[in-house]
């Protein structure tokens, strides 16, 4: 941008605080051909007064020197100005709400943030937006309720839909039920099974085309230009689809494991999904001896909530249970039931079904943990604790085992290694490095041929899983959020949940879909960044082949040629900027967002050389977290450090290291990087931004000593966005740490 | 986008489930009007300090979905709106909705002006009336709309005249009136939301009666950074940190003489605020007193986390009676894997109130399926769907997942190109 | 806890319970509610939490030897507060019947009272048609006629032309030393089975002393929530029954010892014997109107039950017209009505050990084996 005007609001305070000629002095030296003030800039006048001027000036970039970005956008992000550029510095929170009035540190600071927006806005370029011809088909992989919903859905929603399923027939594990548990009122007895409706009726939506008994053997692409083939038989067949949803379901935990409660001893102990099979085909029987039995014991949690098995919660064995219960009860009254459970969960109405349950005679249900089941000649139930209070057995002429669910999805990111692994099993120029990817090959072995989806993409070629191999967002808020743009897991493959979960589960997925495969159309980011035209471009002329990007990038969005080279994919990009805090050649940018836009900010600050006075301090902040947190502290009156610097950024991660060296080799004093809190429970939304930061910064350590500079002079924080009463502190901190440092030795040269 | 300009989907509340479907639609290219019934967004999620498992903020999701709203042309908001009539037509439905009286409108730049001139304190809504604020204030720090809000009856016209005689932007308005209007909708999601169990009704337990007996919703006030206390866990009787904390599980729920289901997530919640008050009060002694253990799917690793923190016991057995002794509270509890009859000691207890939907009391055609409960039954044929706890108690992740597809048949249910 | 039990679930225990009234048991969840509300429940071996999860499990043999059972003065505070509605202080109460049935000697008898549901005509009309038999043999029904010359304090007639006194006697030692006998025997029974893993301390006769204040006083009574109502009634009930005992005792002692007969309406026996009546007829009536106060709070009413307090009412009422007809009706009613008297007596006293009746005895001992559990040193 090269016509710059900057617009002041004097209100809230801000012009009674700061003297605005002096403000006007500094902008025009900085390169703004105006500067206007008003004393309520979001006010219809205020606004029209920007307008205006931006129209007679023909400015091509404006600086909006009033409140936090935060608050009146609905007013800020509507301006009718063109293509302009527009920049907000916060002049009302960060500066006057929070610093002396009238002070001189309050007066520097806000003519520092004068220069750094008018250096930030010099350096924006206009957008020329994605254009990119989109497909509209929804591909569903796996044909079970969550599925077969999300086929239905997604064809209501007016998208054509391809449905692959790798058995004969559609319907998955509910094909097999002789009903379900009830999702309607009174909720206190079975249901009959809807599935052979639903798929009815999916086979018969001309918009849906339904492909059995078939496999995908590729997809290549990105979001809106997907390029499937999938093999049926010997034949293949290619298409494309802009989004997937894979609701590839689960299969029941291999029950040869759980010899411990008898599996195996005796034909007559068998799996709930062996009596379902029973009580479908109307006869109860012992494998035995094919007599009814007068006692079937059910045993929960058989795999789940077990260390050494399933660690998780399988969510429906339960209502699973209680279902055959009532199933069994009605068919052969005479049968007596006995259920052991560890804890019974049947949240919500399901309670009503317990209940129902428990009234029908004959039913005991009884909390228990059971030691083990014996099979010789009679079964016998042993129960190490009971509610009796001791040690219990109980005969049983049938015992079921309720089960859990194991995912059936495939671990991408394993996958992926494993891959990488034995390609250094081969080629490592060191023995001793062939060696260990040997080994860990051979830990990896087991993930071989398990790929489901097959996408060309470097990161792997299925989505990564989260814990216990559900490939499950990490975000309670935005639970599909998966680590790859335009691809939404559903039903059980999804995370552990019940069929009446895993129905919705596939609607909701089919929604993200096609809401992926719109904001294409309109050339936007999806979630987090919705809405947002931008995105990276790279220069790929000074590409050094150095991988970092195609590595870091979260969400699998560059693929590389043989040389190496990244080859970006705008459709499967979040806009997070890690790509450009990664990159060493800093090729990587954003129109509104760059390398060099922020590196110009650092260079714009004044640094005074006379230390004693005036230390500076560049603080660079998750604008989703700690900005906010710092705006809130300042709107409840909280005041810090006059020396701070304060530059939102898109995430911690998009920190190239060049902004560090740039600020310490100008004699600033400290960079103090504040961003969300990673690691397990980690709340980046970029999945591992603030994590990379803080490793990038790790290693920038030793540089700093080659240069006798104190590593303390830089500093990465975990803040949380409601750690308000904390960031004043932080920063103070900071500030007295660098104090007791001295200043900066690179001061003034 | 094969129909010209179909009518809008209506969303009724903006609580986490209703600021999903009216974003996830709008994101899909619907045109969307979300209305709330109080003056900002969020709903209860904004109440909680954290959430369960992951212990983050629920700030954290609204500053993203926030973002989302403001920037999004095809959402319209409308706070402080009640949907208080619904028609069904041809085409869907035939709102009305009831707007409060904006005394404070879109020219608030919230810089606090009006709040030095008032010297009326009321009950803060948001801390769920444990504080007192002025009766012009900004509901809680990260409110949204960024707007004041007025309690205009708690004060007398003089002081009312003097607190818009403070504001220099003309942004409080003592002439404005209540507005009612209507709308034709295409269809309409349901995401009215709960309420906690009234504490009142557990007489028997102290709640009411006893100031130390307090609900878990409380506790989460007392933890936030934003609440009474400024996140310290106190007790309210007399301002001292508790040595003993005891959370009574299904206060209300799973009760024939209350609430006869399972709220679903009131153990996570008690594990997880066992969570708080471990970390915040490490020598304290926790006991959560249950009758099953209730964390499905992969919370279960929340109950493991919180079966090894030293302090804290999970033990089956449901409490009868809370009374006071001597300073201290006394719990009658049958620990029923010793099978012995405890007088329990604690000097803080919080009982795990359950989720009362806000759809009960509401009586539309909109919302004529419902079950004995009050949970709103979804009518695809007639156009409405229905998100979150108004269909069923779970928690925020399952909230947001239905959310979410309760949008996309909303929106196919009626015929909707997206 | 170390020892295992062989646990056989019962699924016909569990249909007696149903059977009987308890069917609300499967609706327990075992959350123990009932255990923490309950005022009478004893810290150690809380009550009536485990007696649900044995009504739903069917472990007969438990509830026998359960004092429990006993100690529970159905005060239905557990039911009130009950989430699930399982009712758990009608299931004890049906558990109480049972019990009383598994400890009766002989057991063909306790278990035709304890089904006094289908066999209460069998229960009411042998003791008739013995007595009706008996007459006929001794004086082949002789109906007393109106003696002239009696004033009206003295009555029309008197029914010892009807009865004889030595017939009575002879009919109703036997039965007493009998009916003794079997109490004896099953009240030893739940003393021993209550014994087994249970530590007592002190000796019997100086635990049964206050045992016996306690019931005198109804204390235990006095403590229940709900059902504090019933106190009295209960109260009255027992000791109206006392009186009515000691005056027939004291009849005895009068005839035998002193040879006199009869007493004037004015002699001192009389007047307790006509208290007594009275305090009996006040005690029904209140326990009568408190049951009206809705089934949840002072629990269902079995066939076990309904027997008993059946019984009682027959005996009161009769035996007060019996005592009327003799100044106002003519002899021929009055007989029947005493002849029915005497049978219902009967009836009453040859259940006793098998019927409600018994908890007299098992209720008493509960309490002394509590006192000296409570005794004990708790390891």
């Amino acid at each position: 941008m090269e016509k710059l005007g900057l617009f002041l609001c004097s209100g809230c305070g801000i012009g009674d605080a700061l003297d605005f000629d002096a403000i006007e002095e500094v902008a025009s030296e900085n390169g703004a051909k105006t500067t206007v003030t008003h004393e309520c800039l979001c006010a219809a006048e205020g606004v029209e007064a920007l307008c205006s001027a931006v129209a007679e000036e023909s400015l091509d970039g404006v600086l909006i020197g009033a409140c936090s970005d935060r608050a009146k956008v609905e007013v800020f992000n509507t301006l009718d100005v063109g293509d302009a550029g527009v920049f907000r510095i916060n002049l009302r929170e960060q500066t006057v709400w929070s610093h002396e009035a009238g002070d001189e540190d309050t007066q520097m600071l806000a003519e520092d943030l004068v220069r750094m927006g008018l250096a930030r806005l010099d350096k924006m370029k206009t957008l020329t937006p994605l254009e990119e011809t989109i497909d509209d088909t929804v591909l569903v992989v796996g044909g079970g309720r969550a599925g077969l919903e999300a086929a239905r859905v997604a064809a209501g929603l007016g998208h054509p839909v391809v449905l692959v399923e790798q058995d004969g027939e559609l319907g998955g594990f509910m094909r097999g039920l002789t009903s379900i548990f009830p999702e309607e009122p009174p909720y206190d007895a079975p249901q009959p099974n809807p599935i052979a409706e639903l798929v009815a009726e999916v086979e018969g939506d001309d918009r849906i085309r339904v492909l059995t008994s078939t496999t995908i053997t590729k997809i290549t692409g990105q979001p809106g230009q997907l390029k499937v083939t999938t093999a049926s038989g010997g034949s293949e067949e290619s298409f494309t689809a802009g989004a997937i949803v894979q609701a590839t379901g689960a299969t029941a935990y291999d029950p040869a494991k759980l010899g411990h409660l008898g599996f195996g001893a005796s034909p007559d102990v068998i799996t709930s999904h062996q009596l379902e099979a029973m009580l479908r085909s109307g006869s109860l029987a012992c494998p035995s001896n094919g007599r009814t039995p007068n006692r079937v014991v059910f045993i929960q949690c058989a795999g789940s909530r077990d260390e050494e098995h399933l660690r998780y919660c399988s969510s429906e064995c339960c209502a699973m249970t209680l279902r055959q219960v009532a199933e069994l009860r009605s068919a052969h009254s005479e049968v007596e039931a006995v259920v052991v459970y560890r804890d019974m969960r049947t949240p919500g109405q399901m309670e009503h079904f317990y209940l129902g349950v428990q009234e029908s005679s004959g039913v005991l249900m009884t909390r228990g943990e059971i030691d083990k089941v014996d099979a010789n000649g009679k079964l016998t139930v042993h129960l190490k604790e009971s509610l009796l209070g001791e040690a219990a057995s109980l005969d049983a002429d049938l015992v079921v085992l309720a089960t859990g669910m194991v995912p059936h999805s495939a671990d991408g990111e394993a996958i992926r290694s494993l891959i990488d692994a034995r390609d250094r099993a081969e080629n490592s120029e060191s023995s001793q490095q062939r060696k260990e990817a040997a080994e860990l090959a051979e830990k990896l072995a087991p993930h071989d041929g398990t790929e489901i989806l097959n996408l060309g993409y470097r990161q792997g070629p299925d989505l990564p899983v989260l814990s216990y191999g559900f490939p499950d967002s990490h975000f309670i808020c935005f639970p599909y959020e998966t680590r790859r743009t335009g691809i939404y897991a559903a039903g059980a493959l999804h995370a552990p949940m019940d069929m009446a979960q895993a129905a919705e589960d596939g609607c909701g997925a089919a929604m993200k879909a096609v809401q992926c495969i719109e904001a294409a159309k309109r050339g936007e980011a999806v979630h987090p960044r919705a809405g947002d035209k931008g995105y990276p471009d790279f220069f790929l002329q000074r590409c050094t082949q150095c991988k970092r990007c195609t590595e870091e990038c979260p969400f699998g969005t560059l693929n590389e040629d043989a040389k190496g080279t990244p080859e970006f994919n705008p459709m499967r990009c979040r806009r997070c900027g890690i790509c450009m805090g990664a990159c060493p050649e800093r090729i990587i940018s954003f129109h509104d967002y760059s390398v060099g836009q922020v590196a110009a900010m650092i260079k714009a600050m004044e640094v005074p050389e006379d230390y004693e006075e005036k230390p500076r301090i560049v603080a660079l902040m998750c604008e989703n977290d700690a900005v906010p947190a710092l705006d809130a502290a300042a709107a409840l009156g909280k005041k810090w450090n006059p020396w701070v610097r304060v530059i939102p950024i898109r995430c911690l991660g998009s920190t190239n290291i060049i902004w560090i060296a740039e600020a310490l080799s100008r004699g600033i004093d400290g960079v103090i990087l504040i961003g969300c809190k990673y690691g397990d429970d980690y709340q980046c939304h970029y999945v591992r931004g603030s994590e990379l930061a803080h490793t990038r910064l790790g290693n920038v350590g030793e540089t700093l000593q080659r240069l006798a500079l104190e590593p303390e002079r830089i500093k990465t924080v975990e803040l949380s966005h409601d750690e308000f009463d904390r960031i004043p502190q932080i920063l103070d901190e900071f500030a007295s740490e660098l104090d007791e440092l001295g200043p900066n030795p690179l001061k003034g040269f | 986008m094969s129909e010209n300009k179909p009518l809008p989907l209506l969303v009724i509340g903006a609580g986490i489930a209703g600021i999903t479907a009216a974003l996830e639609a709008a994101e899909a290219g619907a045109e969307v009007v979300l209305v709330e019934k109080e003056h900002w967004v969020g709903g209860r999620v904004l109440r909680s300090h954290h959430y369960f498992p992951k212990m983050c903020p629920p700030t954290c999701g609204m500053e993203i979905n926030i973002r989302r709203l403001e920037r999004n042309p095809r959402v319209r908001v409308m706070t402080a709106t009640e949907v208080t009539a619904a028609e069904r037509t041809a085409g869907g439905w035939s709102v009305t909705l009831s707007s409060a009286p904006a005394w404070v409108n879109q020219h608030c730049t919230c810089c606090g002006d009006c709040t030095k001139a008032c010297e009326t304190e009321v009950e803060d809504s948001f801390n769920l009336g444990m504080k007192k604020v002025p009766a012009i204030r900004l509901a809680h720090v990260n409110a949204w709309p960024k707007r004041y809000v007025f309690d205009r009856k708690a004060v007398g016209d003089a002081e009312a005249t003097k607190i818009a005689g403070a504001c220099t932007y003309g942004a409080i308005d003592l002439d404005a009136e209540a507005t009612t209007q209507t709308l034709e909708v295409g269809s309409a999601v349901v995401a009215t939301g709960w309420r906690p169990y009234p504490l009142e009704k557990l007489s028997e337990l102290g709640g009411g009666v006893i100031p130390d007996v307090i609900a878990n919703v409380q506790l989460e006030r007392l933890v936030a950074p934003s609440g009474p206390t400024e996140g310290k866990i106190l007790r309210p009787s007399n301002g001292e940190a508790p040595k003993k904390v005891a959370f009574v599980q299904c206060a209300g729920s799973r009760d024939v003489n209350h609430l006869p289901y399972c709220s679903g997530v009131c153990c996570l919640a008690s594990m997880k605020q066992a969570i708080y008050v471990h970390e915040q009060l490490p020598d304290a002694e926790v006991t959560v007193y249950y009758i099953d253990r209730r964390t499905p799917g992969r919370n279960e690793d929340m109950l493991l986390r919180v079966a090894e923190l030293e302090g804290v016991t999970l033990m089956k057995g449901k409490v009868g009676r809370i009374e006071q002794a001597n300073g201290t509270l006394s719990l009658r509890v049958e620990d029923v894997e010793s099978g012995k009859l405890l007088d329990a000691e604690a000097d803080l207890v919080v009982l795990a109130t359950g989720m009362v939907p806000n759809a009960a009391e509401l009586d539309m055609e909109l919302l004529s399926r419902k079950d004995d409960d009050g949970f709103v039954l979804e009518d695809l044929s007639s156009q409405v769907a229905v998100a979150g706890v108004a269909r069923r108690p779970e928690d925020v992740a399952s909230s947001v997942r239905d959310a979410t597809g309760a949008a996309a048949r909303a929106l196919s249910a009626a015929g909707r190109r997206a | 806890m170390a020892a295992r039990a062989e646990v056989r679930p019962s699924a016909e225990f569990r249909f007696q319970v149903k059977q009987r009234g308890g069917s609300s048991v499967g609706r327990c969840y075992q959350c123990a509610t009932c255990s923490s509300v309950c005022e009478l429940a004893p810290a150690e071996a809380p009550f009536p939490r485990r007696q649900m999860l044995w009504a739903q499990w069917g472990l007969a043999d438990r509830v026998a030897g359960d004092p429990g059972v006993w100690l529970c003065h159905q005060c239905n505070d557990c039911s009130v507060r009950c989430p699930r509605d399982a009712r758990p202080g009608d299931v004890v109460q049906v558990l109480r019947s049972m019990a009383v049935e598994h400890l009766a000697f002989p057991r063909f008898l306790g278990r035709l009272v304890g089904r006094a549901g289908s066999t209460w005509p069998i229960l009411l009309a042998v003791p008739l048609l013995f007595w009706i038999g008996v007459l006929l043999a001794v004086n082949g029904f002789a109906i007393p006629s109106v003696e002239p010359g009696l004033s009206f304090v003295q009555g029309q007639f008197y029914y010892d032309a009807l009865v004889p006194h030595w017939l009575i006697y002879a009919v109703f030692f036997p039965i007493a030393g009998w009916v003794t006998l079997a109490a004896v025997v099953s009240g030893s029974r739940l003393w021993r089975l209550m014994g087994e893993g249970a530590t007592r301390r002190g000796s019997f006769l100086a635990n049964v002393i206050p045992a016996m204040r306690d019931i005198g006083t109804h204390k235990r009574f006095g403590d229940c929530g709900e059902a504090s109502g019933r106190r009295w009634g209960h109260f009255w009930t027992l000791w109206g029954f006392v009186g009515a005992a000691v005056t027939s005792g004291l009849l005895v002692v009068y005839l035998y010892g002193f040879h006199m007969y009869p007493l004037s309406l004015v002699h001192w026996v009389k007047w307790l014997g006509n208290i007594s009546a009275v305090i009996l007829v006040v005690g029904g009536v209140m326990l009568v109107t408190n049951r009206l106060r809705g089934e949840l709070r002072v629990g269902s009413t079995g066939a076990f039950d309904r027997f008993f307090l059946g019984v009682v009412a027959a005996v009161i009422t009769t035996g007060v017209l019996t005592e009327v007809a003799r100044f106002v009706l003519p002899p021929i009613v009055a007989s029947g009505l005493y002849v029915m008297h005497l049978s219902v007596v009967m009836t009453l006293f040859v259940t006793f050990p098998y019927s409600k009746f018994a908890h007299l005895i098992y209720r008493t001992l509960a309490m002394v084996h509590q006192r000296m559990v409570d005794d004990a040193p708790q390891q």
